[in-house]
């Protein structure tokens, strides 16, 4: 290996698919924004002065779930300093999900807890005062009432019957995609059929990742201040502005053209500062209070509430022929999205299209569920998505290699995707190059392969027989018909051992049914409803008994609600995204 | 109530102010005290402060050196008299945090903190306080694990024979890591054997702390491998270290040994 660090660029090999002039690689550029760092210059949120500047700061659960049965801000309402502190029923629409804004879920999040608290941290209230820590001695001084729930903290143990219900707004722990299916489905071909074939090996694995907190140099933060004309503005930290607007408006139930916000540089965001959690309530602060106001997450904030990249969990089953061909690969994955949706629908919907990895394999399935438990929410991180089930698909492509004895670096040069082949989510694999990447690793490792592996392209054969869509097996496993019934079946019931592929199986799970019914009604009848009805998200689960704070403030509730203009803010229809409409 | 910051002429009236306050806490660089208030801590609301220039003195006396409570880790390392202990002034933070922290903050900074503090306690300090007492920095430990926090304006040491005072950082990350374990010996010789060690390990309990049964397997003997072997096995007897992100109590008793042995054997300086 050479000991020099330059970087080397293969061009080469897609000469004729591209014709880049990228010219940066191994050569020093400046970032754009250096100067302005390394002069001290570049504008942060927090850089704004304001005069007459108060602080905001939250009242959090320290339960991972509770009945809220009182919140107690008398004593706190009377502290030195304090202005106002800020309750969910101050919040003119306290529920929403990020990705109405694209039509894309169910509203399901309170921006302040009113009924009960789902994971540590949430916040019940926000009290405002003059100075920061005046605000945290009055948050201090709030009292709750607080009765414990039992909570669950793992995605399997939440598809588990009997398992509490985390946020009521999904009676069954899980995001329903489409209002269709508990989970997002994949099928390509028939993977039942290729695990029972005799040549086969069947390769199982299990893999998980924990949660992976973004952790930005600078917090999370907005400071709101009154404009004229009724509007006010909006320093933030956001990585998202318009989201962050859009979000805004819909919360506090105004019009967007009242907000002016101003974005700047983001002291790091990383995906974690998308979430909207805290322009809404600096602008309702300022709202309440007619003057400037910062609320900051600080650092322990940040670790605690703020959305990390969300656990992961997979269970890989690969049907192996002795040559290395993977022939079949069966996917079961749970995103544990925590207490609410967030970004985690998205990422299952990311982590679908990217399945079976950078591999040609004829019979994929997969069934990937978005689970809620009473851990912090999770949202967007570099790649969120794909990350977790890359990790999975190396891991288990390493097992698969030992098991059928081959060469780690040969069994995926084997199985590489080439151009023209068919993914399995129905699109045509083009600029594919992962044969040269392994090609390429090999040779700088040092690590030997095989002649006719070294020779083999992405550019040549692909396509024709791997161009095909294979006759595909549906199911109707985890249909939901909007009926609120039973849980989902976190596995298939496995009715039938399979007729003995030649082979162990190493993973503690059974062996799927390899028997061929078409489609195995894995789904178990449906059971009485139990649940609310999944169509009344009754906001943050209208609480039994409503607090009883004596009624020194009025809640607030905008003087015009919005409903006049063109749009109601969040209430875009865009169909293209998901493919989908609210039907 | 806001905090508030309080600032008298002289160390004497601070330490007056502060026995008889149950809300405040002495500033001294504010490496500590800030941090606490940025990331709010309710547990004071008044900050006390004292201008006193004899804190940030530092004056031979005699056989020993005085060294003022507001001196800082950097004033350490530009100081020509206390060259020696430039090294363990130098394994505190970064230069921000040197050109702040102060010798007395070190004295009562928390695991896994407090690396300057097992060098002063080798090196045979005692803590002058405001009221003019003195008190031996194991008795100032001990009283500080039982809460007690009195103002000091200097501590004294002694002056190590050139070459006989040795340190060691132990950290995961370098520079700027926190300790894993460090450790300070006074290895003064007679006649090329021990006389008098002195050895002191920073990180391996709530405070500070000598190593009597490594000090006694010194005595008498030579610095080589046979001659500190006694020593390297009772590196960490009778030791109960904390555990924390750094390292669990297991590894530091693991590790122990092995650092000391490289401290005992390398060159002399």
């Amino acid at each position: 290996m050479s000991s020099q660090t330059r970087v080397e660029l293969r061009k080469d090999l897609f000469a004729d698919e591209r014709d880049d002039n990228l010219n940066e690689i191994g050569r020093p550029t400046a970032r754009q924004d250096i100067l302005g760092h390394v002069t001290g210059r570049s504008p942060f949120f927090d850089d704004h002065q304001f005069d007459g500047l108060l602080h905001m700061r939250c009242v959090r659960s320290p339960h991972h779930h509770a009945r809220i049965r009182r919140i107690d801000i008398a004593a706190a309402e009377r502290m030195p300093g304090v202005r106002r502190i800020i309750l969910g029923r101050d919040v003119p629409h306290n529920l929403n999900t990020l990705l109405s804004l694209i039509d894309f879920g169910r509203d399901d999040e309170p921006l302040l807890a009113t009924g009960k608290v789902s994971y540590v941290g949430e916040a019940v209230a926000a009290v405002i005062a003059e100075t920061e820590r005046q605000a945290r001695d009055a948050v201090a001084a709030v009292r709750v009432d607080w009765e414990v729930l039992p909570h669950v903290l793992d995605p399997e143990e939440a598809l588990a019957p009997g398992a509490p219900i985390v946020n009521e707004t999904w009676p069954r722990n899980v995001f329903e995609y489409h209002d269709k299916y508990t989970h997002q489905k994949l099928r390509f071909g028939d993977v039942e059929r290729a695990f029972a074939r005799p040549d086969v090996e069947i390769v199982e694995g299990r893999y998980q990742m924990s949660p992976i907190e973004q952790a930005p140099t600078e917090t999370c933060g907005a400071i709101a201040a009154p404009e004229t004309n009724g509007r006010y503005v909006c320093h933030t930290s956001t990585q998202a502005l318009f989201f962050s607007l859009g979000t805004t408006a819909k919360l506090l139930d105004m019009p967007s053209s009242r907000l002016h916000f101003i974005g700047g540089t983001v002291g790091g965001g990383f995906g974690g500062k998308v979430d909207s959690l805290h322009e809404p309530l600096a602008v309702l602060g300022a709202i309440l209070t007619g003057a400037p106001v910062k609320y900051i997450w600080d650092r322990a904030e940040e670790m605690q509430v703020g959305a990390p990249r969300g656990a992961e969990r997979w269970y890989l089953k690969d049907a192996v022929t002795r040559d290395g061909r993977i022939v079949a690969r069966r996917f079961r994955g749970y995103f544990d999205c925590g207490a609410y949706t967030r970004l985690s629908s998205y990422a299952v919907q990311k982590a679908t299209g990217h399945l079976p990895g950078p591999y040609t394999i004829e019979n994929v399935s997969s069934d990937v569920y978005c689970v809620f438990t009473n851990r912090t929410p999770a949202t967007a991180m570099r790649g969120f998505g794909i990350t977790g089930v890359d990790f999975a698909i190396e891991c288990h492509m390493d097992k698969v290699a030992e098991r059928v004895g081959l060469d780690p670096i040969e069994l995926r040069i084997l199985n590489a995707y080439r151009d023209g082949d068919m993914k399995a989510h129905r699109r045509l694999a083009k600029n594919t190059a992962l044969i040269e990447c392994c090609q390429v690793a090999a040779e700088k490792a040092g690590w030997p392969i095989r002649p006719e592996f070294a020779a083999m392209s992405s550019l040549t054969g692909g396509g024709g027989d791997r161009a095909a869509i294979p006759e595909t097996v549906t199911d109707e496993e985890g249909r939901v018909d909007g009926t609120p019934a039973a849980r989902p079946a976190p596995r298939p019931a496995a009715p039938a051992p399979a007729p003995a592929p030649a082979t162990a199986s190493t993973s503690a799970r059974p062996a799927a049914p390899a028997t061929r019914p078409a489609a195995p009604p894995a789904t178990p009848p449906a059971a009485p409803p139990v649940a609310p009805p999944v169509s009344a998200p009754a906001p943050a689960a209208a609480p039994a008994e409503r607090p009883q704070e004596r009624p020194a403030q009025k809640p607030y509730q905008p003087q015009e609600p919005f409903t006049r203009g063109v749009k109601k803010p969040g209430a875009h229809r865009f169909s293209s995204l998901s493919g989908t409409r609210r039907r | 109530m806001g905090l508030t910051v309080e600032t008298y002429a002289s160390a004497a009236e601070a330490a007056r102010a502060l026995a008889a306050a149950q809300d405040a806490r002495y500033l001294g660089g504010g490496t500590l005290v800030m941090r606490a208030v940025n990331y709010g801590d309710q547990s004071f609301r008044r900050i006390l402060r004292a201008t006193d220039p004899a804190l940030g003195r530092i004056a031979a006396q005699g056989g020993r050196i005085s060294v003022g409570a507001g001196v800082t880790m950097a004033e350490i390392t530009e100081s020509r008299e206390l060259g020696f202990l430039a090294p363990a002034a130098r394994a505190v933070g970064g230069p921000a945090i040197r050109s702040m922290a102060t010798v007395g903050g070190n004295l009562f900074a928390a695991h896994p903190y407090g690396d300057l503090a097992a060098a002063l306690l080798a090196l045979d300090g005692r803590a002058v306080l405001a009221d003019g007492r003195e008190q031996a920095l194991d008795e100032l430990f001990a009283a500080r694990g039982r809460g007690q926090q009195p103002l000091v304006t200097a501590v004294t040491i002694a002056r190590p024979e050139r070459g006989a005072f040795r340190f060691r950082k132990v950290s995961r990350v370098k520079p700027k890591g926190v300790s894993v374990m460090s450790i300070a010996a006074w290895l003064p010789r007679s006649g090329g054997r021990i006389a008098g060690a002195r050895v002191a390990y920073g990180a391996m309990g709530p405070t500070p702390r000598r190593v009597p049964r490594v000090e006694q397997a010194l005595e008498g003997r030579t610095l080589d491998a046979a001659g500190v072997q006694a020593a390297v096995a009772a590196a960490a007897e009778g030791l109960d270290p904390p555990e924390d992100a750094i390292a669990s109590a297991w590894y530091r008793r693991a590790v122990a040994p092995v650092h000391l042995r490289r401290l005992l054997l390398e060159e002399d300086g």
